[in-house]
């Protein structure tokens, strides 16, 4: 299968005050293009840190990473900022949509960043938000301000939406629609979708698990079949 | 631990405490600046006029006896008299000089402030000078000096240099209003330094000390009664030169009211969004407090001391600087038109009450926004407050509002989201660039003044005063060589249903070389008929075209009625006028005092039956050279009110930047280039300058006009005028502002960290 995310020994450090604190250890790993993957791991472990990395939302201090085939590792801050304009789409646990912009202009938003993107309106039906377009965010729930931030990263056309802890804000039926949209996104539009979180159910919905823990890979489980997600006991 | 969080507070918010001291620091420096200058006038003027006595009444007559005096003396609340003669002469040492030479028998009334010599002895054979016109002059205590009165010439040597309190303004002619000090001023001899026989010394006035200042009309009446020789008898309320000084008094309550005023509401404006905004910020961290056990009373004292120490220090600063640097250069100003004692500066109570209200009003303001927060429940605080929904009138699903570019879109909606932010930016913003155009607009307004009355009003080159004794062959000589151009000046009382009012009547027979302009400033020619009013006397007066009015010289019984006829607009004298030939129907003799000329008299040094001889362009410059020291004033206000621009378009930006960084954050990760998203931030401060412009253009006039309107005596009607180039200035200097200010910050949209960012809104 195609490789769509390849990191070679993937170091990150931060300084906090005189201590060096390393967030990523030495992580190398590979992600097939389609795939649907889970970073598992406890708090602190460095899940965010690799998400981060991959999206090209920071920089590394060692190590090299390569996505669709591309070096991004020494990319500046412009070529950065236009690689994840093409190649990303992100969906965060708190949603991060601009709550003084309707629906519809959230999704649009990206329009003035991407090349080609999906029509905004067509993205917001794909997630069931037709009939919300004019709505500010207040005026909605959790579940469909995450449909909208969803939406958002489909309208930009991306191979690869990183989602932190998607359904981490919300309650464990909204987060089920969630995720199955999510699903959905990878199995008919061949988006990558890697989804970092600590709840150890989602491994048996993805075909592969990466297991992070003190900044280190501990391991990555192949799931050759992975269950459907009504089928999981949520 | 809380003292930590307070400094560790302040250190994170550093831009916006480094703001609210700005403008505190900057509503006090002015504020406290103007009214220390101020109250320093009027405590030095009561002080001086007190500890010398100045004079009362004042009783002007033509030859005032022993007997005379005596009869005064004896007047009921007449506590003291003493006669002066005054004459003009001149001093050989000083070039183009005209002295005003006064002779008296004692000092205890007006009596001297000596300022390097001795005080006045009747006995010493010297003189006691003017210590301005002296300074300038480089003439010293024992310096003799070569005095010139009539025909005869006399050495006297400095004993004294002094000032008086009759003199603190004193300019040579009503056509001068700023004195130089240069080839004009005072000298005073003993009596007994007279250079003519004993009999010719004519006392000419009478300086009267009363008793009870508020009975000053009855004993007017009484000396006009019982007392012969006198033309006119006046008290304060007629001088001159204190009226002046009163009314530079009142020019500075307008300066405190208008740019204090300005300057201290904007910045309580500012501050009070800005605590607001901070409280609101520290909403979860309070709840952390509050969850810990900390008492609402702990809280709310550690929440105080934000607002309330860094006002407080930004207060005192101002308050000990504003006197320092703004009360010293209008001290400085003030002083050399004035000839008063040190001018120093006063800090009043009200002054400090008004710093120590400033504080308060930021620290009730932090206690109403955290009571608010501290209302509510602990498990409520600790959650970030949902944004309002959007109850604005606009439909934002328009078709146009649709067609608006995304950044246009964002910032109109963040707009009606932080209204009070907004507000507050276009409120100091329009302040600064009001300012700037009133700063210009005054020199513009002092410029069109100088036009208007030295090259409207005045169509003559050089101005002779005729002495009071000339001659029939001084006057005919005179009018041969340089033409029958004159005027004649009328002292009259007018009494009108309501007042009386002691002014002045030109008479005009100057052939066209004295103008006079109708309310439009169009020029009018006088009609025989009737007076002419200027428009300010008019409005002051209650008096229009149609009515009349009662007059009578000073010194003479008979009274007149006459109509107005016309109402004429002078920017320098309130005054009637009327025409040679209307004053002679009028049976009343006509006798020039005043002669007007085109001729080059730049080498005549004097004439027989002239006192002074007058260019105009002399006194323009003069006039001139006061507007090099508005000059300074004009560059204070400008710098204040970039600085004041600047701090608020500053302030206004950091809270937006701070409120919105996660926004930023998100847009950095969606992929918009720091260029496009710093587009975005600076638009609406764009849009904050753009209206403030349009706005700030009309109320900068608006604020010149209330200036020249509120600010100048009753002898002054200037026009308001602000120049095309004046608002070209302003408009510039506020987006000049604006451009700097907004690049710095929008510097920082670069320094967004999006990890860290998105991290610190969850």
């Amino acid at each position: 299968m195609d490789k769509i995310i390849e990191l070679f020994n993937v170091t990150k450090l931060y300084n906090i005050g005189e201590k060096e604190y390393k967030a990523l250890d030495n992580v190398s790993l590979e992600i097939n293009k389609g795939d649907f993957v889970v970073i598992l791991g406890p708090s602190g472990a460095g899940k965010s840190t690799l998400l981060n990395l991959i999206g090209g939302m920071d920089s590394v201090s060692e190590g090299t990473i390569f996505i669709d085939g591309t070096n991004i590792t020494n990319y500046n801050e412009e070529a950065l900022t236009k690689f994840r304009a093409e190649n990303i789409g992100f969906i965060f646990q708190f949603y991060n949509i601009f709550s003084n912009l309707t629906v519809l202009e959230n999704v649009e938003l990206v329009n003035d960043v991407v090349r080609n993107p999906i029509n905004a309106k067509e993205a917001i039906k794909s997630v069931g938000l037709e009939n919300h377009i004019n709505k500010f965010p207040t005026q909605l729930s959790g579940g469909e301000q995450q449909r909208v931030s969803i939406a958002r990263a489909i309208s930009k056309n991306s191979k690869i939406l990183l989602c932190d802890e998607p359904t981490g804000a919300l309650d464990s039926k909204t987060g089920i629609e969630i995720l199955k949209l999510l699903k959905y996104q990878c199995s008919n539009e061949n988006n990558t979708v890697i989804i970092v979180t600590h709840n150890t159910l989602y491994t048996d919905i993805a075909d592969s698990v990466i297991k992070v823990k003190n900044g280190k890979i501990e391991n990555i489980i192949k799931n050759d079949k992975p269950k459907n997600i009504d089928e999981v006991n949520w | 631990m809380l003292r930590r969080k307070f400094f560790r507070d302040i250190i994170k918010n550093k831009s916006q405490f480094i703001t609210i001291f700005a403008m505190v620091f900057l509503g006090v420096f002015i504020y406290s600046g103007i009214n220390s200058y101020m109250a320093g006038m009027q405590y030095v003027a009561d002080r001086y006029y007190d500890e010398n006595n100045f004079q009362d009444i004042w009783i002007i007559g033509t030859n005032f006896t022993k007997n005379d005096l005596n009869n005064i003396k004896n007047i009921n609340n007449v506590r003291d008299a003493e006669r002066k003669l005054s004459v003009i002469g001149s001093i050989n040492n000083i070039k183009d000089s005209t002295i005003q030479i006064n002779f008296i028998e004692s000092n205890n009334i007006s009596k001297f402030y000596v300022k390097n010599g001795i005080g006045f002895n009747r006995d010493i054979d010297g003189v006691w000078i003017d210590s301005y016109l002296a300074n300038n002059n480089n003439l010293n205590v024992g310096d003799v000096i070569t005095v010139k009165y009539g025909n005869e010439t006399f050495d006297k040597k400095i004993v004294g240099l002094i000032i008086v309190p009759d003199h603190v303004y004193d300019p040579k002619s009503e056509a001068e209003i700023f004195p130089t000090h240069t080839d004009y001023g005072f000298i005073y001899l003993s009596d007994k330094q007279f250079p003519y026989k004993a009999e010719y010394m004519q006392y000419n006035s009478v300086m009267v000390d009363v008793e009870n200042i508020s009975a000053t009309d009855e004993t007017k009446v009484n000396i006009e009664n019982k007392t012969s020789n006198w033309i006119a008898v006046t008290d304060r309320g007629d001088d001159v030169s204190s009226q002046t000084y009163k009314a530079e008094m009142e020019e500075g309550t307008t300066y405190v009211v208008v740019f204090s005023g300005i300057f201290l509401f904007i910045a309580i404006l500012s501050v009070i969004t800005t605590m607001n905004r901070f409280v609101k910020k520290q909403r979860t961290e309070l709840g952390i407090l509050k969850s810990l056990g900390f008492k609402n009373k702990k809280i709310m004292k550690l929440y105080l001391s934000y607002g309330f120490w860094i006002s407080l220090f930004a207060s005192i600063l101002g308050l000990i600087t504003g006197p320092m640097v703004i009360g010293k250069v209008f001290s400085n100003m003030v002083i050399k038109y004035f000839a008063i004692p040190e001018l120093y500066t006063i800090i009043t109570a009200e002054t400090y009450f008004v710093s120590g209200i400033v504080v308060v009003v930021i620290a009730l303001v932090t206690y109403l926004s955290c009571r608010k927060e501290l209302k509510e429940k602990v498990v409520d605080v600790l959650r970030e407050k949902s944004p309002k929904e959007n109850k604005s009138n606009i439909n934002f699903n328009n078709k146009i509002f649709k067609k608006i570019k995304f950044s246009t879109k964002w910032n109109i909606r963040d707009a009606i989201r932080g209204k009070a932010r907004i507000l507050m930016g276009i409120i100091g913003t329009t302040g600064c660039c009001a300012l700037i155009i009133c700063a210009f607009g005054m020199l513009n307004t002092i410029n069109d003044y100088v036009n208007w009355q030295f090259n409207e009003l005045y169509n003559f080159k050089y101005k002779m005063t005729l002495n009071r004794q000339y001659s029939e062959d001084n006057y005919n000589n005179i009018v041969s060589k340089y033409g029958n151009n004159t005027s004649q000046t009328l002292n009259v009382e007018i009494k009108n249903s309501e007042s009386k009012e002691i002014n002045n009547i030109t008479v005009d027979n100057s052939n066209g070389l004295l103008k006079y302009t109708n309310i439009n400033r169009k020029y009018i020619e006088l009609n025989d008929d009737g007076v002419y009013i200027t428009s300010k006397l008019a409005e002051r007066l209650n008096l229009n075209v149609g009515d009349n009015i009662n007059w009578h010289i000073l010194g003479d019984e008979t009274w007149y009625n006459s109509k107005i006829i016309g109402i004429n607009r002078n920017p320098q004298n309130q005054n009637f006028s009327m025409t040679k030939k209307y004053l002679e129907s009028l049976e009343i003799n006509y006798r020039a005092d005043s002669i007007y000329t085109n001729y080059d008299m730049s080498n005549i040094k004097e004439l027989e039956g002239v006192d002074i001889i007058q260019n105009k362009d002399f006194i323009k410059n003069g006039t001139e050279n006061m507007i090099s020291t508005v000059k300074s004033m004009i560059i204070m206000i400008i710098v204040a009110a970039i600085i004041l621009g600047a701090v608020i378009i500053y302030n206004l930006g950091i809270l937006s930047f701070t409120e919105k960084s996660y926004q930023f954050a998100t847009l950095k990760v969606l992929g918009f280039s720091t260029n496009k998203i710093r587009s975005i931030f600076i638009e609406q401060n764009f849009w904050v300058t753009l209206i403030a412009i349009i706005l700030g253009g009309p109320l900068g006039y608006y604020i010149t006009y209330v200036v020249f309107k509120m600010a100048l005596s009753e002898d002054y009607d200037m026009i308001a005028k602000v120049d095309n180039i004046s608002y070209l200035y302003g408009i510039l200097g506020t987006l000049i502002v604006s451009y700097i200010v907004n690049n710095i910050l929008s510097r920082k949209i670069k320094t967004v960290n999006m990890v860290e960012s998105l991290k610190a809104n969850e």
